[in-house]
């Protein structure tokens, strides 16, 4: 029985057997190295022999279940199963020298081991075995997922928290068509008897009520870019700005704004939701211009750092107060009254979402009455 | 016999209230029958007793229903040679991607999402009423002569 970490045959064996991209006939490494690589290696390592007794374990081991490795050699490994498995293992341990293939135990179960406190944690343990001259070592690789499984729970209950917003925001908007549809037949209908300041009233009723559509509208649309799954391609961004541009023109024709698009801006990234980050990011460019005769708006790139590209929408247009620069990315934030510039507060909080999720960050600068450059960079194809 | 008859299948009494308005205003004088729920719809569509029923003109279905849901009042209008031919319009606030591939797929010939805006929906019932009452051109009749006709084509 071994009960240190000296090389030796047997422990070169298990671990040529355990690191699986090492050839079939490997040639002996070199003193010491075996040892070496067993500690090197990410998961704790226990080596048991046929009678179910540790034999070897590698400092992974000793941390993960708070045991010292003079203390679990020469043990039997179900000191390390939880009691409520312990007296089922030895006979998958049978079953399993009796056809050793290296496959992921217990497949489909959930998997959990006993640290020295008694204490449990779901683990995922890969199992592999070899001959030795002292007759069959089995390998068990085993890596605790308590993370994991709580990314699992999170992402889950993220999943249920959209599908509740969608299911919200699209049952409030019955009542909401209810409640604009009547007033707009009190005005129509009956415009005459309520008077100037009745239709006052249900004026403002019609205008509250299409505001909060459009809020819900925005709300339906965080749940479906959270659920929407990303479909990165090369798509080239000055393109698409200049179709918007174009578009953007056309609705609004009699507006004389200079575009100085940058053409071609190679990124990966999803086609349909990256568009909505530039048909934002250049309606507002528009929208914010509208006090100025000689409006320019430009699309162009920048020093991209880490990223793989940084793009940028620059305006001369009204511009913002830096001070409150972090507070244009949050929903529903305005930094200026409807009256001067229609809208919901909503856009560049999706292009924020957006960009995020494609694993990018998005950030302004500006003055007021300076115009407006607004940033946003996103990973290359490897890294999206 | 294909009537002049509008089928409503709504649930909801405000959408009800909205869409006859704006049928009236927009001066489409039809007969509107309005179901609340799909198997009322059903059963207006295929009567018990086995007796005839005038076919619609035009039916006007919302997706989420009680009882039975638009889409299977639709599957099963589809699948009788009395009424796969009627125009469907799907009316409905749902603008879920699978919900409009799903309704196609099922045989609806239109799918509109109910708008917000009072002015906006009046504009849709109307131009919903000028183009599948006036406009589009309905098949000429049900049933076995006119998968003879098609056959010989």
């Amino acid at each position: 029985m071994i009960s240190t970490i000296q090389p030796s045959p047997k422990v070169t064996a298990t671990i040529q057997t355990v690191t699986s991209s090492i050839p079939a006939t490997p040639a002996p490494l070199p003193d010491g190295m075996s040892a070496a690589l067993l500690e090197a290696a990410p998961d704790a390592m226990v080596c048991i022999a046929a009678d179910g007794r540790v034999v070897l374990v590698n400092a992974q081991a000793e941390r993960l279940f708070g045991y010292e490795r003079a203390e679990l050699v020469g043990q039997r490994v179900e000191m390390l199963v939880p009691d409520a498995a312990r007296a089922v293992h030895p006979g998958h341990r049978a079953q399993y020298v009796a056809d050793p293939r290296p496959r992921p135990m217990g497949a489909g179960m959930a998997l959990a081991g006993r640290r020295r406190d008694a204490s449990t944690f779901p683990a995922e343990i890969s199992l592999s075995a070899i001959d030795t001259d002292d007759g069959i070592v089995v390998t068990a690789a085993i890596r605790d997922v308590t993370a994991q499984l709580r990314v699992k729970d999170l992402e889950r209950t993220s999943q249920s928290l959209e599908s509740f917003i969608y299911a919200v925001s699209h049952d409030l908007r019955a009542p909401l068509r209810a409640l604009n549809g009547y007033s707009g037949v009190l005005l129509e209908d009956f415009g005459g008897v309520l008077g100037e300041e009745g239709r006052g009233y249900a004026e403002r009723i019609v205008a509250v009520s299409e505001q909060m559509g459009q809020l819900l509208d925005y709300l339906l649309q965080v749940s479906r870019i959270s659920r929407s799954e990303l479909h990165p391609q090369q798509v080239d961004l000055g393109s698409e700005a200049a179709r918007i541009a174009a578009e953007i023109q056309r609705r609004d024709p009699g507006r004389r704004v200079c575009f100085a698009i940058e053409k071609p801006v190679q990124a990966w990234a999803d086609p349909g939701l990256i568009r909505t980050v530039l048909e934002n990011l250049l309606d507002n460019a528009w929208k914010f211009t509208s006090g100025r005769d000689d409006a320019s708006i430009e699309f162009g790139t920048a020093p991209s750092g880490d990223a793989a590209v940084c793009c940028y929408v620059r305006d001369n247009g009204a511009g913002f107060d830096p001070a409150y620069a972090d507070k244009l990315f949050q929903p529903f934030q305005r930094l200026h009254p409807v009256r001067d510039f229609p809208g919901t507060g909503t856009g560049l909080a999706s292009v924020r979402q957006v960009v995020e999720l494609h694993g990018g960050h998005v950030w302004a600068e500006g003055a007021v009455g300076a115009g407006a450059t607004f940033y946003f960079t996103l990973d290359g194809k490897d890294s999206a | 016999m294909t009537s002049r008859t509008i089928l409503l299948v709504e649930d909801n009494p405000d959408d009800e209230a909205l869409t006859l308005r704006a049928f009236k205003k927009s001066g489409i004088s039809n007969e509107v029958v309005v179901m609340r729920d799909g198997a009322e719809a059903l059963a207006y569509l295929f009567p018990d007793d086995g007796a005839d029923v005038p076919i619609p003109a035009l039916i006007l279905l919302d997706l989420n229903l009680p009882k039975v849901g638009g889409l299977e009042v639709l599957r099963r209008m589809r699948s009788d040679d009395r009424t796969n031919m009627i125009p469907v319009v799907v009316l409905t606030s749902s603008k879920l991607e699978e919900d409009i591939l799903v309704s196609y797929r099922n045989g609806a010939n239109a799918y509109v999402r109910k708008p917000v805006k009072f002015a906006d929906f009046t504009e849709a019932v109307k131009a919903l009423g000028v183009f599948w009452l006036l406009l589009n051109e309905p098949a000429p009749s049900f049933g076995p002569k006119i998968e003879f006709e098609v056959g010989h084509q």
